[in-house]
């Protein structure tokens, strides 16, 4: 007998021509989030199978795989030969553990067969099975609607027999859709962000901006940390760490001081374009949501998204701040981005920011002051980290 | 490098390190284990104890190793608890180190009648408010010897006395952290000291507990440090302490005037700054190795930053409080909010520095200045 871990994937079924692509790139994604635990992973019949992992890391596989866009759902699964004695014989086994949870539960036998050459069609196996149960656990009844332990058993090259199904983070195979560059910072919004734009099939890589000395070095390692986070969903992150400060400094000097952030975060759209284009991403994905604060309101949205020509994601556009905060609580950032050291360049932020910015306006207070130096600059001086 | 931050820790001098090399190395014996050399360990530490002692005017027997101060100021408060019956009254100040406040937090939601003193504006317990807080009831009094953050110095004598004429059966606690050796020894029935402020390793420290102290002690298991705090004797840090606790003995009077030299250098050096604001006591009234000064108009944080980019490191508070977010709770009992508190910086003196350094310091500070001065929120 051997614990193995059964994969079931969803949305790629969907995909005609192109599904042994996605099928692949998911199998590629599971074996680089098993890294470091042995194991053997097998593609069959529209089922991904894990095999000969060590006991002492089953349970840590399993929680690497839930992590992988592109996976239903995994069962821990036993696989025994499948001559009748071994199945009723594993079936009672686990049947054993759940009537120490509770001794009256109902249950219903599900088979299926994929060799049809075994002895008995997946009816009969249900039954004969379902009818064993019964005698040998007088305390269990059967309920095939709404039962509490559902009994699975496959019938493959072995036997497969399982009850637990554990949900994992849906979406689609990360590589599969391409890549796209997120602007993160420390806060709780940009790594969600990331995480949506990620389960739906992109590779992503990250851009911050730091204004040093305004900003900690502990800030900046809290951007590595909420990115090495993420990487756990989304595979390896290249982050680009770029000096902001010069570009802070001279806004706040030849700007008008209501304007200082909108024109702020068209200045780090467009260097985050310039990252992205050398990337070979085609796209960019911002935390923002509607309203949430002046500067994104749906004006200041306008101007800051006529900075650039590439799409702008904004996954969260629609989410209520606790939304946000729950799903940042569930991928597991969010105690990572509540740590205090925030940035403290409150000095840049005006005390009256401009929340109906006009675009012509924009246009020209930035346009009296020449910023393609200090962007060459910015860019050329940002540092690069491979994060997984 | 200019270090201007040996409140928050010290170098290890290269005495002490290599004395705790050779008893990692060579005399590597556990002192409890009953060979021979581990006699001879076992007498070596002895030997630092009552050196150790010494310097509180304490015998070898009063004095137990432990981590820390973190450690000393715990037990001494739960390890005296422990041996009283009920609810007692304590007593403690306002700006004391976090190791000595959140214990006293804690027993507060436990239903202790918790009474913190205030200070006045130079951060000195106030007297008049400790006299008229002291009961016949109250347990346990702990006032720190030296403040680290603005070094101002408490009377520890006067409130040791006073304590113990309204308050017969409490007992007297002193936070010795930033004192031990650097200040005359003091009357108190317990105090807490740390190895790695005087140029000994971090992870030792000590808690002299007076002859005759109801006091339970710390950790219990093999019953070493006459079974008031067990764990194996961390003899390598030990003997680093003894050795650079004699050599702090034997110069005292040098460093403590070399650092006088250095903090009154650079503070008459930033004096030409505009908008700065001393923190504590006047500047001789102060320990000489703790500066605390507020430069307005800028966060602290981001001064710290911007020096540390020029090579001065220097604090905004304890660095037992760098990483939490808001008020620092020392300088508001002392008054000192808004603009003038988020501007403070502590500079804190060590053996190597130089008046050369106070130089190069007040420098970098006024070069920090007119820039980060430019950019105020509008």
């Amino acid at each position: 007998m051997e614990r193995v871990i059964l994969v079931r994937y969803t949305e790629i079924h969907l995909k005609g021509l192109n599904r042994p692509y996605f099928e692949q790139k998911l199998v590629d994604n599971m074996r680089s989030a098993l890294r470091g635990i042995p194991s053997r992973i097998d593609r069959e019949h529209g089922r991904i199978y894990v095999m000969d992992i060590p006991d002492v890391q089953f349970d840590e596989a399993i929680s690497r795989l839930t992590r992988v866009f592109g996976i239903h759902s995994v069962s821990p699964a036993l696989a025994v030969d499948k001559d009748w004695q071994s199945v009723c014989s594993t079936a009672y086994m686990l049947m054993d553990k759940e009537i120490v949870k509770n001794p009256n539960f109902s249950f219903k036998v599900f088979a299926r067969r994929s060799d049809k050459h075994y002895f008995m069609n997946s009816d009969g196996i249900n039954r004969e099975l379902g009818h064993l149960i019964l005698e040998r656990y007088p305390s269990v009844r059967v309920d095939i609607h709404k039962p509490e332990v559902s009994l699975s058993v496959e019938i493959r090259d072995r036997a497969y027999l399982y009850c637990e199904e554990i949900p994992c983070a849906n979406g689609m195979p990360v590589g599969t859709a391409g890549r796209a560059t997120l602007l993160i910072s420390g806060g709780i919004d940009s790594p969600v962000a990331g995480y949506m734009m990620a389960k739906r099939g992109l590779i992503l890589s990250a851009v911050h901006f730091y204004s040093y000395p305004y900003t900690s070095e502990r800030a900046r390692d809290k951007v590595v940390d909420l990115t090495r986070l993420l990487s756990r969903y989304a595979g390896p992150i290249r982050l680009h760490l770029v000096p902001f400060t010069d570009i802070q400094m001279t806004i706040y000097e030849q700007c008008p001081s209501k304007e200082t952030t909108v024109i702020m975060r068209r200045l780090m759209m467009k260097i985050a374009q310039r990252i992205a284009e050398k990337e070979g991403a085609r796209a960019l994905i911002t935390g923002e949501a509607l309203g949430q604060v002046a500067s994104q309101t749906l004006e200041s949205l306008c101007v800051t998204n006529d900075a650039v020509t590439m799409p702008v994601f904004r996954p969260l556009i629609g989410f209520d701040k606790d939304d946000i905060m729950d799903l940042s609580k569930k991928i597991g950032t969010y105690e990572t981005s509540i740590l205090p050291y925030e940035d403290c360049c409150t000095v840049f932020v005006p005390k009256h920011p401009v929340t109906k910015p006009v675009l012509a306006d924009l246009r020209a207070s930035e346009a009296k002051v020449d910023f393609s130096e200090m962007i060459e600059r910015a860019i050329s001086d940002s540092e690069l980290l491979i994060i997984k | 490098m200019i270090y201007f931050d040996n409140s928050a820790t010290t170098p290890v001098c290269p005495e002490a390190a290599g004395t705790a090399l050779r008893y990692m190395t060579e005399q590597f014996f556990n002192p409890a284990a009953a060979y021979s050399p581990a006699v001879s360990v076992e007498r070596d530490v002895n030997a630092a104890r009552a050196r150790l002692a010494s310097y509180l005017n304490a015998e070898q027997s009063e004095l137990i190793f432990t981590s820390g101060g973190t450690e000393s100021n715990n037990i001494a408060l739960s390890g005296t608890l422990a041996m009283r019956r009920g609810k007692c009254r304590i007593i403690t100040s306002a700006v004391e180190h976090p190791s000595v406040f959140e214990p006293f937090a804690a027993l507060k939601a436990q239903g202790y009648d918790v009474v913190v003193i205030g200070v006045d504006k130079t951060g000195c317990v106030r007297m008049d408010e400790l006299s008229a807080a002291l009961t016949e009831s109250t347990g346990y009094v702990s006032i720190m010897h030296v403040n680290n953050e603005v070094g101002a110095v408490n009377d520890i004598n006067s409130i040791y006395h006073l304590v113990h004429d309204k308050s017969p059966s409490a007992i007297f606690h002193c936070d010795g952290v930033q004192a031990y050796i650097k200040m005359p020894a003091v009357q108190c029935d317990m105090y807490s000291f740390s190895g790695h402020k005087l140029n000994a390793p971090k992870g030792i420290g000590g808690l002299y507990v007076r002859r005759g102290t109801r006091f339970k002690g710390g950790q219990t298991g093999g019953g070493q440090e006459n079974n008031l705090r067990s764990g194996t004797t961390n003899v390598p840090s030990i003997m680093a302490l003894d050795v650079s606790a004699k050599l702090w003995t034997d110069n005292r009077t040098e460093r403590l005037e070399n650092m006088a030299r250095v903090k009154h250098r650079l503070y008459n050096n930033l004096s030409r700054i505009r908008d700065i604001k001393l923190n504590g006591p006047e500047i001789s009234d102060s320990v000489p190795y703790i500066l605390n000064i507020s430069f307005l108009g800028v966060r602290g944080e981001v001064l710290l930053h911007s020096l540390m980019d020029k090579g001065l490191l220097v604090s905004t508070g304890s660095a037992c409080a760098a990483r939490s977010r808001g008020k620092n709770r020392i300088l508001t009992a002392m008054g000192i909010t808004g603009d003038r508190q988020d501007g403070a910086i502590r500079f804190s003196f060590g053996t190597g520095n130089t008046e050369a350094e106070a130089d190069a310091a007040a420098q970098m500070i006024e070069d920090s200045l007119s820039l980060l001065r430019r950019f105020r929120r509008r």
